[in-house]
């Protein structure tokens, strides 16, 4: 993000005004670029040129990295890869060539410190590999001026915090930062220790040695080791992979020429294997990266009989309605896929998004989605909602929609309140999740169930189906009388994918009947507002006994302090009664 | 008593005093027709009407009067003369005022004077904006919106009018209420009150009419036209527009279900208009802060390009949308230059939709870094902001923009402002240089970083390398040269054979061996160099030196037995042979030399 703002400025400086937002969107792919070439010189270093072009080529096409570097995914991971590998470049280079680019390598270590998290992989090779030297007694001035430059710097540092004692409160926090690198790198150095042991491949190690001051297998080694440890299963290792693919066609090339007695047609067996191997990675690459990574999931495109193509930009409709007809500060719930979407896109506050930290509040959507009209309301109103979305694709067959998704709602919610959502009261006792006739009870008439299909049952989308039928789960809804009472449709796209709707304020309930108002007299009722509770029978004495209240607020200002609270709990009580009665 | 009767007769006094001033230049509209245009979401009052001189002298200019509740909504005056044959054009009009009259007044001067007794018939046209207010002001989706409109049955003038009409035209038949003055005539969507006699000056009476009215209600509440001038042949159009449906406001749900099976729900809601751009567009970009609006379609028209500008969701009323258009335009339409003067003649404000009004436009022309002497010619009168420098790729010090604003604009505001300026034409050079000089630059630092040794330690083996490679490579360079001297020597001696010259084959030798001597001491002195770096070149650069001797004594030998056979001192064969052998060993020597040229 600095980044970003860096370059922005700078160029914006030069008056070159580019937007801020055309300096996002580009700036993964430019330093992709720069990560293949930082690639291809790590590897060259390593090896020879023609490993290190294989290596760029493979980052040029490694579908976990397009992910990351795809124009448009601005995310720090584009900028810390492209650090991450041309600090193990610089770092390398340091090793035989007199650390000239010790400098280099610091900064490009800070800008990944502070980009990814990942610092904490890159700090600990280093010293890691410092230690094998140390251990490998090929140990020299320069590996000090390298490394220990910091703990000189630090404890001149410390020296002139003796001296100038106090001065500013900008020194202070200067000496703070880096007392804060002086504890990192002490834990650095004891995760060193610890981590000797888990890297067993530092003794095999031992035995190869190269002219140049840093072993190319050591390095391929010891680094990834701990990047499979770390990032088991994360994405990133691909990355990593690519880098020591080209090692790994070294190998093969090793081989070959170690095993000079083997025949020319095992040789041109193996390359042939190899280069087999190396296209199918290629066309997997591409295909991988053209579906996955390419087409903007926001707008989806068919294609008609005769070529035309359709647009179906519903997602974006919905979102501009938000944004352009909505308060300013309207909260909107929806599921958390959308959070990033609305906020991006429709510029409104949501209960959550795509940062799922907050799984408490996660849980608290889904159980509103998973609870009946009355319930939802009442935690939409302690989460002050005012708009609800939901994505819908029963009219168009779009399998993504929130129905689809509905389960894992209800298991998130049944995860932090077990004892109000129960996931097995959204089956059919044969076990299957069904939204015709045959469905559950409880989920036809949950809230998600009636947002997504509300008015849908008097659709006839053609003439062989039934009016309210399915297209993405082909079944004809199970409930099609679906009225709301403290919701309302807001908004709904053209082809009915997303779905927004208002939820009402209290305000906005059953007025007072008038005739009833004559019925309630100021004298009758001044200070035993316990009598009131009899009253309410239905609707509307819900309203009848605020307005009760409201008058004993008037009439006894002794008596009321504690009630009101007893009032409204008694009420919700009584009214989730009602509710459940009801189902 | 008295004093309240002195007080009537003082009022009278006053108000006859009033009329007869202005009476006073005598004139009078004989016969008036008016209509009431309500048919869109603009009032469109058109009068005709016939003025005539009764007074004793001619008459320059007369007055036109707008009634006082309408005026602060009046987007338009206009007025023409309407003689027999064709339109006189239009005629220019100045505000004034009349003491103690509501309403504001306009001064229109009249094209030749009207004399004394004679008639004149014009034509005037005003346009108002928000004076059909929505009623009820807010309506559910299967309701029809109602509008009421409160205006003047009468022509509002300074002056006495003898007969008068007015006919109203509306939206639809149906009619909620309508005031009846005089017992008007109703058909269809037309009401026709009148003819009222002998009206009394500044007369008013109101007219109130409440009907169904279900055209879009699109306001555009500001636009930002913003046209970028290029002198490389471009003019650049973008527009920002926020509109907003500003009928009856959407009363509860919105139902997608009733809107796409009914065909009457939401029936005064807004699915899309048409923009009408300039013929010469190019480009045309239609999208807002979330990128391309994928709904609308372009039609490349004889006379125009038309878009069909779709919101993302049709506009109801009290909704609202924002979107940015724009497109480009080839700069000799619009841009005129003679010598360093330019004129560009554009339209200050261009058609968004049919019976547009805008609230509020801003236009901001920037001209080309380097525009001077500034000077704007608008057809209406408009506020200039203060003048902005605008910076964009390759500028310095800026491209001058000059900002104007305007409130309440309709489609009469269509017209074309000129801009004049001077530019000199030497500073279209600027940004190419620029670019030039920035390369250059780049280039320059790569020259000088890869020149450069920025290693903090040395690496005296990879110094020596170097070394070592320079060194060979100008031993190549030397070894080379003197192959080519042999080849030299034998061309000579070829010439020497047919022309038998022997002056020029001693010469000839003799530079053979003067560049023979010099090339072999350098080529030992670089061998002395090499041995000296401790490089085990050396010994094959002696190598190559020991071979190239005998290279040279077969090529000094072939030299003298070219001489005795030209001397007759040998046979034509047997030279033949001994020529043969020579160069046969001449051949394998230079192959061995080469090889070890290969490996240095």
């Amino acid at each position: 993000m600095v980044t970003a703002g860096l370059i922005h400025y700078i160029l914006n400086l030069l008056h070159v005004t580019v937007h801020i937002r055309d300096v996002c969107v580009f700036l993964a792919p430019v330093f992709s670029g720069l990560t293949a070439i930082s690639t291809y010189l790590l590897t060259r270093e390593l090896w020879n040129q023609g490993a290190g072009l294989l290596a760029a080529c493979f980052i040029a096409i490694v579908p976990g990295y397009i992910s990351r570097s795809v124009a448009g995914s601005f995310d720090n991971e584009g900028i810390a890869i492209f650090a991450l590998q041309f600090t193990y470049y610089l770092w390398v280079c340091s090793s035989p060539e007199g650390f000239g680019g010790v400098g280099h390598k610091l900064n490009t270590r800070l800008d990944a410190v502070s980009a990814w998290g990942g610092y904490v992989f890159i700090i600990n090779l280093i010293p890691l590999h410092v230690f094998a030297l140390l251990l490998m007694q090929r140990y020299s001035r320069r590996v000090y001026i390298g490394v220990f430059a910091l703990l000189q710097a630090y404890a001149f540092l410390q020296y002139l915090k003796d001296r100038l004692t106090r001065q500013e409160f900008q020194t202070l926090f200067f000496l703070g930062i880096s007392l804060a690198a002086c504890i990192v790198f002490l834990t650095v150095i004891y995760l060193t220790y610890t981590g000797l042991s888990t890297s067993p491949s530092l003794h095999r190690c031992r035995s190869t040695s190269r002219p140049r001051g840093c072993p190319s297998s050591l390095i391929s080694t010891s680094w990834s080791a701990p990047s499979q440890q770390a990032f088991g299963f994360a994405s990133r290792t691909s990355m990593m992979n690519a880098c020591l693919a080209g090692k790994v066609r070294k190998h093969v090339s090793e081989q070959e020429k170690a095993e000079e007695g083997l025949g020319p047609n095992i040789k041109s067996i193996v390359t042939m294997l190899m280069l087999m191997l190396l296209m199918m990675f290629a066309v997997h690459c591409t295909w991988v990266t053209s579906n996955a990574y390419s087409s903007p999931s926001v707008v989806l495109a068919s294609y008609n009989h005769d070529g035309t193509r359709n647009i179906l930009d519903d997602f974006r409709e919905a979102y501009y309605w938000l944004r352009q007809n909505t308060d300013e500060h309207a909260r909107v719930m929806s599921w958390w896929d959308y959070g990033y979407q609305i906020a991006g896109m429709a510029n409104r506050t949501t209960l959550v998004d795509n940062n799922t930290w907050n799984n408490s509040h996660i849980a608290l959507v889904g159980k509103a989605m998973s609870s009946n009209e009355s319930a939802a309301y009442e935690i939409m109103r302690s989460l002050d909602v005012d708009y609800v979305l939901i994505i819908f694709g029963g009219v168009i067959g779009y399998s993504g929609d929130d129905i689809n998704k509905f389960l894992w709602m209800v298991r998130i919610a049944e995860g932090e309140h077990p004892k109000d959502i129960r996931e097995s009261d959204y089956f059919t006792p044969q076990g299957e999740f069904r939204v015709d006739k045959a469905g559950s009870p409880t989920l036809l008439n949950c809230l998600m169930y009636k947002m997504s299909y509300y008015r849908f049952g008097e659709m006839q989308l053609d003439f062989r189906t039934p009016p309210g039928f399915d297209r993405t789960r082909n079944a004809e809804i199970g409930n099609k009388d679906i009225k709301f009472k403290h919701l309302e449709e807001a908004f709904t796209s053209e082809h009915w994918l997303v779905r927004i709707y208002k939820v009402k304020r209290l305000e906005n309930r059953e007025a007072l009947d008038h005739k009833l108002r004559s019925v309630v007299s100021r004298q009758k009722y001044t200070s035993k507002k316990v009598s009131v509770f009899p009253l309410r029978r239905d609707g509307f004495s819900c309203s009848l006994s605020f307005m009760m209240l409201s008058t004993t607020y008037s009439c006894d200002p002794h008596t009321h302090l504690q009630t009101p609270q007893k009032i409204k709990t008694t009420l919700n009580s009584r009214e989730r009664k009602e509710t459940s009665n009801n189902q | 008593m008295t004093r309240r009767s002195a007080f009537v007769a003082v009022c009278l006094l006053f108000v006859a005093a009033l009329s007869s001033e202005v009476s006073a230049d005598g004139l009078v509209n004989e016969d008036v027709k008016r209509t009431v245009d309500l048919s869109t979401h603009l009032a469109k009052i058109t009068a005709e009407i016939v003025l005539s001189n009764h007074g004793q002298s001619s008459v320059q200019s007369f007055i036109l009067a707008v009634d006082a509740d309408l005026a602060p909504h009046m987007a338009y005056i206009g007025a023409s003369v309407k003689g027999d044959e064709e339109e006189h054009g239009t005629l220019e009009l100045q505000q004034t005022s009349i003491q103690g009259q509501r309403g504001e007044f306009y001064k229109v001067l009249l094209p030749s004077t009207l004399a004394a007794g004679a008639q004149l018939k014009v034509k005037t046209e005003m346009m108002f904006s928000h004076v059909l207010k929505p009623f009820p002001t807010q309506i559910t989706q299967a309701e029809r919106q109602l509008v009421v409109f409160q205006g003047n049955h009468y022509l509002y003038s300074p002056y006495p009018t003898r007969s008068q009409t007015t006919r109203v035209r509306l939206a639809s038949k149906t009619v909620e209420s309508y005031t009846k003055l005089g017992n008007p005539s109703k058909t269809d969507e037309i009401i026709e009150y009148g003819p009222f006699r002998d009206v009394a000056p500044f007369s008013e009476d109101a007219l109130k009419i409440h009907y169904e009215n279900n055209t879009p209600f699109l306001t555009i509440t500001s636009i930002t036209r913003t046209i970028e001038v290029s002198h490389w042949g471009n003019i650049a159009v973008e527009e920002t527009i926020d509109l907003r449906h500003t009928g009856a406001i959407l009363k509860g749900p919105f139902s997608r279900y009733d809107y796409q099976r009914q065909s009457d729900s939401g029936i005064s809601s807004v699915k899309s208009f048409k923009t009408i751009l300039p013929a010469s567009a190019q480009d045309v970009y239609y999208r807002d802060e979330i990128g391309n609006i994928s709904t609308s379609h372009l039609q490349v028209l004889d006379d125009s390009v038309e878009v069909e500008v779709r919101p993302r969701f049709p506009l109801f009323g009290g909704w609202k949308t924002h979107y940015i258009i724009g497109y480009n335009l080839p700069s000799y339409e619009y841009l005129y230059t003679l010598g360093e003067q330019y004129a560009l003649k554009m339209r200050l404000v261009d058609h968004v939709y049919d019976d547009q009004v805008i609230d509020y436009m801003t236009v901001k022309i920037i001209l080309p870094e380097g525009a001077k002497n500034i000077h704007v010619d608008t057809p209406y009168k408009i506020d200039r902001m203060p003048n902005q420098l605008h910076y964009t790729y390759l500028d310095t010090f800026g491209r001058p923009v000059l900002v104007a604003t305007k409130n309440n604009l309709v489609e009469q505001h269509i017209q074309d402002f000129v801009v004049h300026y001077t530019f000199n034409k030497i500073l279209m050079l600027q940004e190419p240089l620029l670019v030039v000089g920035a390369f250059y630059i780049l280039f320059f630092t790569v020259i000088i970083y890869v020149r450069l040794d920025f290693a903090i330690t040395k690496d005296p083996a990879a110094e020596v390398r170097m070394k070592v490679a320079s060194i060979t490579e100008q031993v190549l360079t030397l070894v080379n040269r003197r192959l080519g001297l042999y080849r030299h020597m034998d061309e000579v001696v070829n010439r020497y054979k047919q022309s038998r010259d022997t002056g020029a084959l001693n010469s000839g030798r003799k530079t053979l061996e003067a560049d023979h001597r010099t090339l072999t001491s350098e080529i030992s002195s670089l061998q002395a160099r090499l041995k000296t770096e401790g490089s085990d070149l050396a010994e094959k650069v002696g190598e190559i030196q020991k071979l190239d001797g005998q290279v040279k004594e077969l090529v000094c030998r072939s030299c003298s037995e070219a001489e005795r056979l030209v001397g007759g001192k040998v046979k034509k064969e047997t030279y033949i042979e001994s020529e043969k052998s020579l160069t046969g060993r001449r051949q394998e020597l230079i192959s061995r030399i080469d090889s070890l040229l290969d490996a240095l």
